[in-house]
């Protein structure tokens, strides 16, 4: 590639790429939109179905009624 | 965080048998005090110790890598894990005596005997303990491993 040949690369590039304007910034706030989806993402992630609720109620009555199988189950876990 | 998720997979993995393990044998230790005949704890704990923590890694790993080709949740793919794991530890624990099979019912420990029937539905209970395991606590690990 010869001096010319990079020339040309860099005026297609100027022309291709629009310049970056000093201290320009966003049209709009986009912060609010990341609390947003943090949000969204925490409360997905701690929102526990109802019948996995049910299942642990059952695995604790369980133990609480025979409680000579929590060394069982600690044993296998 | 891309690196080594394999790596990374097991280490979340053996949490949980790595820390029920000492609350097992604490508990093996008090009853040992206490009970009239002595309780092989060195035989006992090589299950929990050796190949319990080992098979979760594993399991885990096994998540991990048939993510790329299929979508099983992590609840369901550990609540397999007692369909392999409990047919092991049954035939472990028997070699070692630490268990012994009666007509009616099972004694572990030399000390706790267990009915067939109770051991059934215990079965069940265990793979609901597992799916509850598994979906919350280690998906919460694999979570902040950047694994899922």
């Amino acid at each position: 590639m010869n001096a010319d040949d990079e020339n040309r690369i860099k005026q297609l590039l100027k022309q291709t790429l629009p310049p970056v304007e000093r201290n320009a910034e966003p049209e709009r706030d986009l912060w609010p939109a990341v609390l947003r989806r943090l949000d969204a993402d925490t409360a997905q992630r701690h929102t526990v179905p109802w019948f996995d609720w049910a299942l642990l109620g059952g695995l604790a009555v369980f133990v609480i009624s025979f409680p000579a199988t929590i060394p069982v189950f600690l044993y296998y876990l | 965080m891309n690196n080594h998720p394999y790596l990374r997979a097991y280490l979340a993995g053996v949490l949980i048998p790595t820390l029920v393990f000492p609350v097992l044998i604490t508990l093996l230790f008090v009853a040992m005090l206490v009970a009239p005949e002595s309780i092989p704890v060195e035989r006992i704990a090589i299950f929990p110790l050796a190949f319990a923590p080992a098979c979760w890694g594993l399991w885990n790993v096994l998540w991990v890598a048939l993510r790329k080709f299929s979508n099983v949740p992590l609840g369901l793919h550990g609540a397999i894990l007692p369909f392999l794991l409990m047919p092991m530890a049954t035939v472990l624990a028997k070699c070692l005596g630490v268990i012994t099979l009666g007509a009616h019912s099972v004694t572990w420990f030399q000390a706790i005997e267990i009915p067939y029937a109770l051991i059934a539905c215990g079965f069940t209970f265990a793979l609901v303990m597992y799916y509850l395991v598994w979906k919350y606590i280690i998906g919460f690990v694999n979570r902040v491993l950047g694994i899922a």
